[in-house]
């Protein structure tokens, strides 16, 4: 896959060696895929394949579980909103240990995840902020993921800059979840590279995404189409 | 942060709706099930003979590829896997290759098929018991075979097969244009290990699928060319299990133009075929026919593309209210998205033992699925309507448009932001099924100036080749 959260280039050969062969269902395997999680978290990327690995040792061996890892693994995996990953990682939890029913303290930390992971799917981001200073409960639930509020707020900067030419500063503050004027203003020229126009409209440069460009689409035509006819109609002449 | 300014330059997908593949294997089919038939009269003629030398052997193996009666009682289902055991067993572990010829070209692929149907019936059938939690008998011989039709051996046997018969190394041998039997070892080199070995694979694709484990199940294809020269593609049943679970696995894996393609291309294979198709073989195959109607239109629904005509006059047909509900977006199509996916989704299993102690703890794994997979329908649920008003303009200003929707201003905010980023898509080009390139998916494209929206819609020219094609053959036949 093309997005790096899949098969990122830090991925170490030892690794590889494991997602790629049978080891992935030794169960001993799990440490080091744990181990290499929280590599992960601390270095700030995210190997979503290597780390779905572990959720299936988990799912075949369900007396491995560490809660925090689950959670950590979701975690990661939502930092690459907008992508199926989050989903994929569910689908390999257990059902009767996630579902909200369930009501053990891992079902619980699931159902507050999948949560915010709806809100940055659904691009409200605004409320995703909201909620997430809504409760001590998240900042528990992402302190092992160095710059978290980081990562999405970089992210959220990425998808801005795909679909607006301009936008308000106010609302970038709403939907960065920063503090004030000033801290978007410094976030967008600093980090960004974005200019602030008279009226507090921050300026997005062009790019292939918010261009809204006319295009036509053509057919694209070539010999091969037309193989079969051109066989056909000699062998029949012949 | 250089990858603000200068993206790629957006690619637009082109329709592949050239159907010459198909087409090829319909011939080929042809030809083959004309040749089976010449071999079914040999059978009959030279029948009595075989059937007096049947030794033990020859019969275990026929008796591997027999389906299991659905109702079979627990002990039978224990005593199936404990044949199943001791067959694989004796196939894997003897001293040195055994020396046997599979019974038929499509043996091995019922082997497979049976095995991993009986897994999966069995774990279906012991997560009910334990839900239904009255059975005090059933129960207690379950607790006691914890290991019967375990996740990890049914995976074993599978793996051992793949291995045994280097069947991998043969594929890569064969995609490189080298002959496999240089790499295929003296298991491999027989037909028995590497008609196993080939199936297991596709077995394990099921088998993943089964688990939810979608990426995994793609991945298991790696080695296997999705073409008219796959060895699957002999076996329809195995050619159609393949496409189904393939097709499925994209889907949940958002990449729903890689899911239609695949289901296109069996349907359209299916209904050129089904003339000459034996009725017993073609009625097995019409459920799973259904379901994959089904699933096309959830994939349609989220991806609207233009179909080939036979499947767009059969989608029609047979799904036409739901699919113009599922068109339409919103709340009103939820219920719908849940009855297709119901209908249509493979039997998921979960893999380790229920628990027998809490009944109620034991959900269904459908219903865990599904809901992760609503989770996706309903944040793009408004895109539909969204495209729908866009459609009608150049530039639209956002609190208008909001007032016509009678939205907030910030849901619609979200709605745009939504229905933009989904428009990305990764689209399988070459190689492995999981590769892909991301790819623009949709004729309309927009972009904000603050509240000024503006809209440009792509001009799909006129498509000649394909009628061209079409016309002309049909002049020849």
């Amino acid at each position: 896959m093309n997005s790096n959260g899949e098969d990122p280039a830090e991925r170490p050969q030892e690794i590889r060696n494991i997602i790629n062969g049978l080891e992935r269902y030794n169960p001993e395997a799990a440490t080091v895929l744990e181990a290499y999680l929280s590599q992960q978290c601390e270095q700030k990327f995210c190997d979503c394949n290597a780390n779905r690995a572990l959720l299936k040792l988990y799912q075949l061996n369900p007396d491995r579980i560490k809660d925090e890892v689950i959670t950590n693994i979701l975690v990661k995996a939502m930092t690459q909103f907008p992508s199926p990953q989050f989903d994929l990682a569910l689908h390999l939890l257990s059902p009767s240990q996630t579902s909200p029913s369930a009501r053990s303290e891992l079902s619980e930390a699931v159902d507050n995840l999948r949560k915010l992971n709806l809100q940055l799917e659904g691009a409200q981001y605004a409320r995703f902020w909201a909620t997430f200073e809504s409760d001590d409960i998240y900042a528990d639930l992402t302190t092992d993921i160095a710059g978290f509020e980081e990562m999405i707020r970089l992210q959220i900067a990425r998808l801005v800059g795909n679909s607006y030419r301009e936008i308000s500063v106010s609302l970038l503050e709403n939907w960065l979840g920063l503090d004030d004027e000033a801290e978007v203003r410094r976030f967008v020229s600093e980090t960004c590279g974005w200019k602030v126009a008279e009226g507090g409209l921050v300026q997005i440069p062009k790019n292939a995404e918010n261009e809204a460009k006319k295009t036509e689409i053509r057919e694209d035509v070539n010999i091969d189409m037309f193989s079969r006819v051109i066989k056909r109609s000699w062998e029949e002449t012949a | 942060m250089s990858n603000f300014q200068n993206g790629m330059a957006p690619i637009r997908a082109m329709e592949d709706d050239s159907d010459v593949e198909e087409e090829a294997l319909v011939a080929d089919y042809k030809e083959q099930v004309q040749y089976e038939d010449g071999l079914d009269d040999l059978d009959t003629a030279g029948g009595l003979s075989m059937t007096q030398q049947t030794d033990d052997i020859q019969s275990r193996l026929a008796q591997a590829a027999q389906p299991l009666d659905f109702s079979a009682p627990l002990e039978v289902k224990f005593q199936s896997y404990d044949a199943y055991c001791s067959l694989f067993h004796f196939i894997l572990n003897s001293e040195g290759p055994v020396d046997l010829e599979p019974p038929s070209y499509y043996w091995a692929w019922d082997v497979i098929d049976e095995f991993i149907y009986q897994f999966n019936s069995f774990s279906s059938y012991r997560a009910r018991i334990a839900r239904q939690g009255n059975n005090e008998e059933e129960i207690q011989m379950l607790k006691e075979n914890p290991n019967t039709w375990g996740c990890y051996s049914v995976l074993n046997v599978l793996y051992s097969l793949i291995q045994r018969s280097q069947i991998s190394e043969q594929l890569a041998a064969m995609k490189r244009n080298e002959d496999p039997m240089a790499v295929a070892g003296d298991y491999g080199s027989k037909n028995l290990y590497r008609m196993l070995g080939y199936f297991s694979i596709i077995g394990l694709l099921r088998i993943h699928c089964l688990m939810g484990d979608f990426s995994l199940a793609l991945k298991t294809l790696d080695d296997i060319e999705l073409n008219k020269k796959a060895m699957f593609a002999r076996v329809m049943a195995a050619h159609f299990t393949t496409y189904y679970y393939v097709g499925f696995s994209y889907m949940m894996m958002r990449r729903y133009g890689d899911a239609i393609r695949m289901f296109s291309h069996i349907l359209v294979y299916v209904s050129r075929t089904k003339n000459f198709q034996k009725s017993a073989q073609y009625d097995s195959i019409t459920k799973k026919n259904e379901q994959m109607y089904a699933l096309i239109a959830i994939c349609v629904a989220f991806h609207p593309t233009r179909l080939d005509d036979t499947i767009h006059t059969a989608l029609r047909e047979k799904y036409g209210d739901q699919l113009l509900k599922l068109q339409k977006g919103g709340p009103d199509s939820l219920p719908i998205f849940e009855e297709l996916f119901k209908t249509a989704c493979p039997k998921f299993i979960s893999p380790v033992p229920p628990d027998f102690e809490n009944p109620e703890a034991n959900i269904d794994p459908i219903e865990h699925h599904l809901a992760i997979f609503m989770d996706e329908v309903k944040t793009n649920m408004w895109s539909p309507t969204v495209k729908s008003y866009l459609r009608l303009y150049t530039t639209m200003d956002l609190k208008k448009l909001a007032g016509f929707l009678e939205v907030k201003d910030e849901e619609l905010r979200s709605w745009l932001l939504v229905n933009k980023q989904r428009t990305k898509q990764l689209r399988w080009t070459e190689n492995s099924l999981l590769d892909g390139e991301l790819v623009n998916v949709s004729d309309l494209d927009y972009a904000m100036q603050n509240d000024l929206i503006h809209i440009s819609e792509a001009k799909v020219g006129r498509k000649l080749v394909d009628w061209y094609l079409r016309n002309l053959s049909r002049t020849y036949a």
